[in-house]
């Protein structure tokens, strides 16, 4: 660990840092203010907080420099770090309406996505083991608590426990590399590692020890095959937008750090890396396209959906072993590939929140049916994300998979980008069954307008609810319990006519999905985000090349 | 002056021990415990190497200490959502949380 003396250190460079840091007990002090019933204005709070973090780091961008040594800030480091903040403003946004159905005391939720927040800027920042470490460690912490946040929820409760037991463990795998590495080596910073396995010390057999550990917990943090088995019970199991935020910016948090890492600590093993990461890149991608086939749950689809995805960047990191200007390629694919699964990801979710919130936290893609009518917005939003998803053209992932596989053709793996090319044909089939449900299915339990259809209206929803017993131990939101599974089947059809809300079933109490305009506003955010790429990408294109020039300037 | 080789073989039974825990121990409190060892397997090998091999250098102190703390609070965070799930459901037997497939 390098010396430095505290009274110089470059504070202002951390400055979004700092801002983010003194949000999370803005955002707890906002809500002893204002307490529990204006949970709206905390979470407006976090969202202004984190998008005056976002323009502080936007204007550092060119800076460079480092930290104690063990933070390095360039534009890879800024780019990265501009994506949590755009992703957690999004998963914030979406998180209102969804938080006061389904949350109980949402105020710490907003600060606990922050505190998450930061942790990723950090591991994107960090270029030293310990660091790195422990910025993970801000991120996982923030993300169990946030997985297990509905606490009457069985499913959330699971998820919590399975998320805690199996990230611990992962992390205690990753602590043992790290210490057998420092042993070996005698430092954790990535430059140091760097020199010894240029000289002789790639051969030891503690170095090889402690780097297979290393790749094995960073795996488990990218869901990467055979260390995905959690992520999908997680992402079921997680309040959606909680869901929302692990995949969209966690994921890319862990491809921030192992692309670091690859590139400045284990560069003079990259031929074995290359290997690994190809034989990843294959397992992941295939399983999870060939898994998702078979979900009947929107959440769980989206996760082995995650997955695939994950397993297209991984391919891009087995092409950094390539001679020339390949790497840098790569890694700009890689952080397309990020960013453009970020708002596409975003605009998923936004579609899948605005559901679940006028349907009882439903979450069956059978559920799905008919949304278009019901809700246009969502289902639009849901529909383009997931053309993106699969790769279509106007869309960006279009874009990014084309900059993403380029590089990976050039470095001779033409078989790898053929296998991704099935893997996504393969996924526009269970993609395109959720759009079949939602534009070719007539919708179930549509409002009723006259007596009459009131009276069928009820019979049809209780049919409706007594076909969903598997689901009501998941229902989220116990408070609401009593409203959700046909307690009160008979007196549906009297306050449908009058038209009061007042302890009416929440089936009804929806007409039309009523979209907040905290939703709408993130939708739309995420929307503009994914067409911009899809349709003129040269603007990201070009902080995405500054950035993997930064990665590659050792 | 204990050579670093019983240092690393004992912690690395340590770990061992804790990783085995983790996969057959069925009660969650126990589980978390196993990890505990895991981690504390760490902080060994971390102090055995800073004193041992490294005696000029402070950062493997340093990082064992981190571990420590970090170790805590993982450990509360843990127990913190194991006593939740037991509140929800009488049981803390991992084999029984399985609403989804594990």
């Amino acid at each position: 660990m390098p010396s430095f003396d505290t009274a110089t250190l470059p504070y202002g460079l951390l400055a979004p840092q700092w801002i983010l840091t003194a949000l999370i007990f803005a955002c707890l002090t906002v809500d002893l203010i204002v307490g529990p019933r204006g949970h709206r204005a905390v979470g407006w709070v976090a969202v202004l907080g984190t998008a005056v973090a976002a323009g502080a780091q936007a204007s550092l961008w060119g800076t460079r420099g480092t930290f104690a040594g063990v933070l390095r800030i360039d534009e890879y480091s800024a780019l990265f770090n501009l994506i949590f903040m755009v992703g957690g403003i999004g998963v914030l946004l979406l998180s209102f309406d969804y938080a006061e159905r389904f949350l109980g005391q949402p105020a710490e939720f907003y600060a606990f996505v922050i505190a998450g927040i930061l942790g990723m800027g950090l591991m994107a920042q960090a270029q030293e083991l310990l660091t790195a470490y422990i910025a993970l460690e801000l991120l996982s912490f923030s993300s169990y608590i946030l997985v297990s946040y509905a606490r009457t929820n069985l499913k959330s409760n699971e998820a919590g426990l399975k998320y805690v037991i199996l990230g611990s463990f992962s992390s205690a795998i990753l602590l043992y590399g790290v210490s057998l590495l420092y042993g070996a080596i005698g430092s954790t910073m990535f430059t140091d590692i760097h020199a010894a396995l240029s000289g002789a010390g790639a051969s030891s057999a503690t170095v090889i020890v402690g780097l297979v550990m290393l790749t094995a917990g960073l795996g488990f943090k990218l869901a990467a095959v055979p260390f995905h088995l959690y992520s999908p019970d997680v992402y079921e199991g997680a309040p959606t937008p909680v869901t929302a935020f692990l995949s969209v910016a966690s994921k890319a948090a862990a491809f921030a750090l192992t692309m670091r890492l690859v590139v400045i600590g284990l560069w003079p093993v990259r031929g074995q890396l290359s290997d690994a990461f190809a034989v990843l890149a294959i397992l992941t991608m295939t399983l999870g396209n060939v898994v998702a086939l078979r979900q009947s749950n929107i959440k769980r689809l989206m996760a082995y959906s995650s997955i695939a995805q994950a397993g297209y960047a991984l391919a891009a990191i087995a092409a950094f072993f390539a001679a020339g200007d390949i790497p840098t390629e790569a890694s700009r694919g890689v952080i397309l590939q990020l960013v453009g699964y970020m708002f596409t990801t975003l605009a998923a979710f936004g579609g899948i929140i605005a559901f679940q919130v006028a349907n009882n936290g439903r979450e069956r893609i059978a559920d799905l049916a008919g949304l278009s009518r019901r809700s246009p917005f969502a289902a639009f939003a849901l529909t383009s994300a997931l053309f993106s998803l699969a790769g279509m053209p106007i869309f960006s992932g279009f874009v990014t998979k084309l900059f993403l596989f380029t590089p990976v053709a050039k470095a001779n793996m033409l078989w790898m980008v053929a296998i991704a090319i099935v893997n996504s044909t393969v996924s526009l089939f269970y993609y395109l069954q959720v759009i079949n449900q939602m534009y070719g299915k007539a919708p179930a339990g549509l409002v009723a307008i006259n007596a009459a259809e009131a009276e069928a209206a009820a019979h049809a929803a209780h049919a409706h609810e007594a076909g969903h017993g598997d689901d009501h131990v998941g229902a989220h939101g116990a408070a609401h319990g009593a409203h959700d599974s046909g307690a009160h089947p008979e007196p549906v059809a009297p306050w449908a006519v009058r038209g009061h809300t007042d302890g009416m079933p929440t089936e009804l109490r929806y007409p039309l999905d009523r979209l907040s305009i905290e939703t709408r506003v993130g939708i739309l955010v995420a929307l503009a985000g994914m067409f911009l790429i899809g349709l003129y990408p040269s603007p990201i294109v070009d902080l995405a090349q500054g950035a993997s020039v930064a990665l590659f300037t050792r | 002056m204990v050579p670093i080789e019983h240092v690393l073989i004992f912690s690395a039974a340590l770990f061992a021990i804790g990783a085995y825990g983790v996969m057959a121990r069925r009660n969650a409190v126990l589980v978390l415990m196993a990890i505990e060892l895991m981690l504390n397997a760490v902080a060994v090998n971390l102090v055995a190497f800073g004193t041992l091999v490294y005696p000029g250098k402070t950062s493997g102190l340093v990082f064992a200490v981190f571990v420590i703390t970090v170790a805590a609070a993982e450990l509360g965070l843990g127990l913190a959502i194991v006593l939740r799930v037991y509140r929800m459901r009488s049981s803390v037997n991992v084999d029984e949380v399985d609403l989804m497939r594990w």
